[in-house]
């Protein structure tokens, strides 16, 4: 008879070296330098998906939380057609946008190569969800945090394979042992792309990919046809848009203080507070957005790379000078101490603006990672001096009103063009042109009536409403102006609302090839 | 309240129930699912035939793994069996007996549940014959339990209208192997997928159907892989050579193979003129096979074919196996023949590597095939031999005229036979008809006819749904017994949990129903509590049969992972292939038979008004009807309807893309709102569907033809016409050069012919 199936089974492993099936793995102790990382055989792999449901077993996962996913591309035809499969978990990067964006520092990556997610520190913002270009760190509802593969690694330690490793019949994935320097020295470029992945050197990814020796020229994902927006961050909508507005009203106040210099009539402290109010009630509303809101002020831990831990700082700091700054105002100090004050103020909240920009500038969603995105970011600022404007009017600063809503309508034409921009600029042929067509595609197919309304609320609000108060107040009539400006102000800010609703659903990420039916499964 | 503050703010990440923990078999494993204990058992599922374990804790099925022993398996596992303890716990358990009072199903004791089935069924064999009971069995069951309702069927209730569903998947391969081999029972070994020089997978979606199969193919280092298909499935993605043959012109394909193995002298002659029968009759058949011909039925050019021919001859061991793209078919059992012939032209059988291979759909298609009166008497018996029918009554100690000596009708004809009110109870043990049988909606009203309709199943599939009695039956994982994969391998599986609720194991309820006919529990079932009871008689009665399991217990199947038959003094340890030196073949004279078979154009070709080629098939994700699998979450999702996947020309003229709704329709019937997947895998005019779905049922398409031998429906081809939204009537036909006219004139005599060969059969 031979051998047993025991016997058979050690030989088989000795003869092949395969991984599959084995609940224990002979990985040589890693030397100096040398890290573990995935291999994926492209060419092995049948998308029987045995990997995908041993992971959730491993890990106790819900069945729509998966850490690995298996995708389907398609190209040639027939019957030379090629399908080609992609199991993918983690690509446990040497520079790992999750972990350099992680305002918590709740990413480590290990000496030995794994990127691990430290479950504890992780406030669930999720904000490793949008930078990862692979799509590979999920937010877990029940558990309010965000999950990922981390390689088995309690597994690993004692020299237990993976579950997918141990779980794949055709020995498509394997643990490998490599060294960093060596990799990122060539290979890959040669060994660590996928067709419908982001270029491996966008984050230094570490998985080797064996792919066929001739692919057709394009490979089509099978859920192309598939088109989602994405989630629509109601709680970011609004904390960008009221903090952006006190900016911008902060702005027209300290002008208001610089031209009373000159003659001006200064501003009191009620139109101090007012511009700390949009702020005041838009930045803990963030804190609704995380899964869990009672750490949301470890979002400040990681300001040495994490441009959310650089907002949460600066906004925050704003906000509390903001409200010092009313103080100042209160106990009527001098000018010149409000004004530097102010200035300083202003500052941080121009900075904080920009960190908050610039946690959109991401390779991982080609829509954000534009320039128009922080030029509309300071553009909205509008808004907060249509409000000061508005209070101007009715606290009875007539005379600071006028220069104030010329302010606020130049501001406006410059958020309108940053806007049409915006929209133009989806056209552009550029690497993720593709992604950017797709939002395109979300505007027109599936909000064609938000982008509607954002163009006629813009007009009435931002243009026309301001316009005419400007004319009925140099007719003297102040009430109906004030009435007439706050209405501009209600309006502009319900379409900033709007256009930043669009702004995150309108959002396509970089992602892998998805399954036909279950798509991306993010 | 506290908790819900707790979780709004995110105190509570639930670490415990996601933390792991060690476990001293397995290693790290969820720790909130760290099973009391690891049950040694075989998977359910499909008739690979997995060694696995089942974790329970606290009584409840939470964990299966794969045994790293096993041979099979190797420690892994498909995504259906990793899953496989969910299915114990599925909210679509039947967990009480049922009876229909007053047009609604209630829960009964199993008294009163057993006492109406049986005063019906001795109703109906009073008045109208015990032949008018009718039984519909299954490859799910375990041996033992497929013996034990083989033995009530035919020696307790007399009637031999009882069939298999696997009648709609192996039958093909059976009686192929019979027309050639002399018996049932496939030939090879998993072990000759890693060893062949080229292994060839004709009408076999491994990838999606067997995925653990793939193992065996990787431990092959020098493997070469043919794969036969008219379909780019994602197993043709590992061939080396990919043959995408037109649909259903296989038997043709293997016919114009062996033509030119003669032609080219490639053949054993010294292994032909020792053990096998028929040559010469086959060389002169084959005349009609000439290359050019066969290129031109198949579509395949002739180069091709000669570098497949070639194939045969050039490498040492060749392996053909395949599934349902053969059997599934109104040819099936002669183009099982006719890979067969390829293997004995060359001597290419019985040897490490070689053979013809039928890789099994079900758990345990083979056990019932072995065991289960249906195609034969237990132990591959032949129906009507005096001696064999008086050999097997004196073993088990019946009188001898309750031994049956014809086969009744199968499954197909029972159908017919209460369509024509000749049958008027059915027992359906364990097969869901209403979504698997051809032609959904003839069956429906057929079914309606009857004046009982007994389902013992352990889910409330379509056909459970409308029975009037309901046997609630244990399932996989609660009940125990021996599954035969594909490969001989009999497994053993154990019981590691109690059924759930009411419900009793199939060998239970059939002893026990047994008891409510006048001493037909004495005479058959003395002293039987357990399924092992029925195990030593089997044992018994298969000893010395080509399935001879006399050497087996329980406890070697443990041990080893499973023994492939025969296992007796001679093989203790089991046998890995047959036909070696030492098992001659099962005719008369000890040689096989090469079987002139002939192919024929299909009975329903594509024409006006449904001009394209429906296919159907499986997904990895789904088990056949879903009873089992539409539950577990993670599967369903993955594939949660059925698709039609169509070739970019054919959407293009249907003006559709991926995602676009479209129905199909033949002359049977229409199916409604299935999802299109534009794929370069479908030849163009040629469609796929999966069939598992109730919800899209594409057996409301298929044909009502059958291989005259074996009574296998065709499946595989029904010509169907597609709507959609904006091209309701469809897509026009399209003439094409006329292949295989050769065939078309000699069809009619062609057909004679098989129906004489179908009277012999019999």
């Amino acid at each position: 008879m031979g051998q047993t199936p025991l016997e058979s089974f050690i030989t088989h492993k000795a003869d092949t070296g395969m991984q599959c099936g084995s609940y224990s793995i002979d990985l040589p102790e890693l030397q100096a330098g040398e890290q573990y990382r995935f291999h994926f055989d492209a060419t092995a792999c049948v998308a029987c998906r045995c990997c995908e449901v041993a992971c959730n077993e491993q890990n106790n996962n819900p069945a729509d939380i998966k850490w690995r996913r298996v995708g389907e591309m398609e190209g040639g035809s027939f019957p030379d057609t090629l399908l080609m499969f992609n199991s993918m978990s983690c690509n446990h990067c040497i520079d790992p946008a999750c972990l350099i964006g992680c305002p918590t520092e709740s990413y480590i990556k290990f000496d030995n190569g794994i990127v691990f997610h430290d479950d504890d520190a992780c406030i669930g913002c999720q904000y490793c969800t949008w930078n990862c270009p692979y799509g590979v760190p999920t937010y877990h509802e029940e558990r309010k945090i965000v999950t990922k593969c981390h390689m088995c690694h309690e597994r690993l330690d004692v020299g237990q394979s993976p579950a997918c490793v141990q779980a794949c019949p055709a020995g498509a994935i394997e643990i490998e042992v490599f060294r960093p320097e060596e990799w990122l020295e060539g290979a890959i470029d040669a060994q660590g792309n996928m067709p419908d992945l982001v270029d491996a050197r966008v984050t230094n990814a570490t998985t080797r990919f064996t792919l066929p020796e001739s692919m057709p020229e394009t490979m089509t994902a099978v859920d192309d046809y598939q088109l989602k927006p994405f989630h629509s961050e109601m709680p970011l909508v609004f904390m960008t848009v009221l903090t952006q507005m006190s900016l911008g009203a902060f702005f027209a106040l300290l002008m208001g203080v610089f031209f009373s210099l000159f003659g001006g009539q200064e501003p009191g402290w009620t139109m101090a507070a007012l511009v700390l109010l949009p702020a005041a009630f838009g930045l803990p509303l963030s804190a609704l957005h995380l899964g869990r809101p009672a750490k949301a002020l470890s979002a400040m831990k990681n300001i040495k790379s994490s441009w959310l831990s650089r907002e949460a700082l600066a906004l925050g700091l704003f906000t509390g000078l903001m409200t010092l700054n009313v103080g100042l105002y209160l106990i009527s100090a001098p000018t010149i101490a409000k004004l530097l004050f102010g200035g300083m103020t202003l500052s941080v909240g121009i900075y904080g603006i920009y960190a908050q920009g610039m946690i959109y500038q991401i390779t991982a969603r080609p829509s954000w990672n534009r320039k128009t995105t922080l030029l509309k970011f300071f553009g909205t600022a509008y808004t907060g001096v249509f409000l000061l404007a508005a209070a101007a009017l009715m606290l009875g600063y007539d005379a600071a009103a006028m220069p104030m809503m010329a302010l606020g309508m130049l501001a406006a034409l410059a958020q309108g063009f940053f806007t049409y921009e915006d929209r133009r600029d989806l056209e552009r042929k550029s690497p993720h042109g593709e992604q950017l067509q797709r939002t395109k595609r979300l505007y027109t197919e599936f909000f064609p009536k938000q982008t509607r309304l954002r163009t006629t609320s813009f007009i009435v609000g931002a243009l026309l409403l301001p316009l005419l108060a400007m004319v009925v107040l140099s007719l003297g009539a102040q009430g109906v102006a004030a009435a007439i400006m706050l209405s501009a102000w209600l309006i502009a800010t319900g379409s900033e609302l709007v256009d930043r609703f669009l702004f995150y659903v309108t959002s396509v990420p970089l992602q892998m090839a998805g399954g036909f039916f279950v798509g991306k499964q993010r | 309240m506290i908790d819900k503050v707790k979780n709004f703010l995110g105190l509570d990440i639930k670490a415990k129930k996601y933390a792991l923990s060690e476990d001293k078999v397995f290693g790290k494993i969820a720790d909130e699912r760290k099973p009391d204990k690891w049950v040694f058992s075989t998977c359910g599922y499909c008739g690979v035939g997995c060694g696995l374990y089942i974790g329970v804790k606290d009584g409840k099925a939470v964990y299966t793994k794969g045994n790293p022993k096993h041979f099979v398996n190797m420690g892994t596992l498909c995504p259906k069996g990793l899953s496989e303890h969910q299915m114990i716990n599925s909210p679509e358990r039947v967990t009480e007996p049922m009876l229909r009072k007053e047009g609604k199903l209630e829960p009964v004791s199993w008294d009163e549940a057993y006492s109406k089935t049986a005063e019906t069924f001795k109703r109906i064999a009073k008045e109208h014959g015990p032949k008018a009971v009718g039984i519909i069995s299954t490859g799910q069951l375990l041996t033992e339990e497929f013996y034990t309702l083989g033995k009530f069927v035919q020696l307790g209730l007399g009637t031999n209208n009882f069939d298999g569903n696997t009648t709609l998947c192996m039958a093909s391969a059976v009686a192929g192997y019979k027309q050639s081999l002399g018996s049932d029972g496939p030939v090879g070994s998993y072990e000759d997928f890693s060893v062949a020089d080229v292994v060839v997978l004709v009408g076999a979606n491994i990838a999606d159907n067997h995925p653990i199969l793939m193992l065996h193919l990787n431990k092959n280092p020098n493997k070469k892989v043919i794969v036969v298909d008219p379909r780019r499935s994602k197993t043709s993605q590992i061939a080396d050579i990919f043959v995408p043959l037109k649909a259903r012109t296989d038997l043709a394909l293997f016919n114009g193979l062996a033509y030119m193995l003669i032609e080219q002298g490639w053949i054993d002659e010294a292994y032909i003129k020792e053990k096998v029968n028929g040559f010469s009759e086959l060389k002169k058949h084959l005349e009609n096979y000439p290359p050019q011909e066969v290129a031109n039925i198949t579509g395949i050019d002739v180069k091709t074919l000669y570098e497949l021919a070639r194939q045969y001859a050039a490498n040492d061991k060749v392996t053909t196996a395949w599934t349902m793209g053969v059997n599934q078919s109104a040819m099936g059992t002669d183009t099982v023949s006719a890979i067969t012939n390829l293997h004995l032209l060359t001597g290419k059988i019985g040897k490490p590597g070689c053979g013809p291979f039928s890789i099994t759909g079900q758990c345990n298609a083979m056990g019932t095939r072995e065991s289960g009166f249906t195609s034969s008497l237990p132990g591959y018996r032949p129906y009507g031999d005096p001696a064999v029918t008086q050999e097997y009554a004196d073993i088990v100690g019946v009188p001898v005229d309750r031994v049956p000596t014809e086969r009744g009708y199968k499954y197909a004809e029972i159908i017919d036979a209460i369509e024509r009110g000749e049958i008027k109870a059915l027992w359906i043990v364990a097969t869901n008809p209403l979504v698997s049988f051809v032609d959904q909606e003839k069956l429906r009203k057929t079914l309606a006819k009857l004046d009982l309709l007994v389902v013992q199943d352990a889910f409330m599939g379509d056909t459970a749904q409308i029975a009037d009695v309901v046997f609630a039956a244990a399932t996989w994982g609660e009940k125990e017994g021996t599954y035969t994969n594909s490969e001989r391998r009999v497994n053993r599986a154990n019981k590691a949990v109690e059924p759930l609720g009411n419900a009793k194991s199939d060998f239970d309820i059939v002893v026990e129903f047994s008891r409510y006919f006048d001493g037909m529990d004495t005479l058959l079932f003395e002293g039987w509590k357990t399924p092992g009871d029925a195990f030593e008689e089997w044992k018994r009665v298969s000893a010395g049969q080509l399935c001879d399991y006399s050497g087996m217990t329980y406890e070697l199947l443990e041990e080893e992972g499973g023994v492939q038959w025969p296992c007796n003094a001679q093989f203790p340890k089991g046998t890995k292939r047959l036909y070696t030196e030492e098992i001659p073949f099962r005719t008369g004279d000890g040689k096989a038979k090469l079987v002139s078979a002939e192919w024929m154009p299909m009975k329903e070709p594509v024409r006006a008004g449904f001009p394209v080629m429906l296919n159907t098939g499986r997904t990895v994700e789904q088990w056949h009807t879903r009873t089992k699998t539409r539950s577990i979450d993670i599967l369903d999702q993955l594939a949660p309807e059925a698709w039609v996947e169509l070739h970019p020309e054919d959407a293009k003229t249907l003006q559709v893309r991926s995602g676009d709704r479209i129905a199909l329709s033949s002359p049977r019937g229409r199916v409604e709102d299935v999802v299109v997947k534009v794929t370069q895998t479908m030849r163009p005019g040629n469609v796929f569907v999966p069939f598992h779905f109730n919800t899209q049922l594409v057996n409301t398409l298929t044909q009502p033809e059958f291989d005259p031998i074996s009574g296998e429906p065709n499946y595989k081809q029904t010509a169907v016409q597609l709507h959609s939204q904006n091209v309701p009537e469809g897509i026009a036909m399209q003439e094409t050069e006329i292949s295989g006219a050769l065939a078309h004139e000699r069809c009619d005599k062609a057909r004679e012919y098989r129906y004489e060969k179908t009277k012999e059969a019999r």
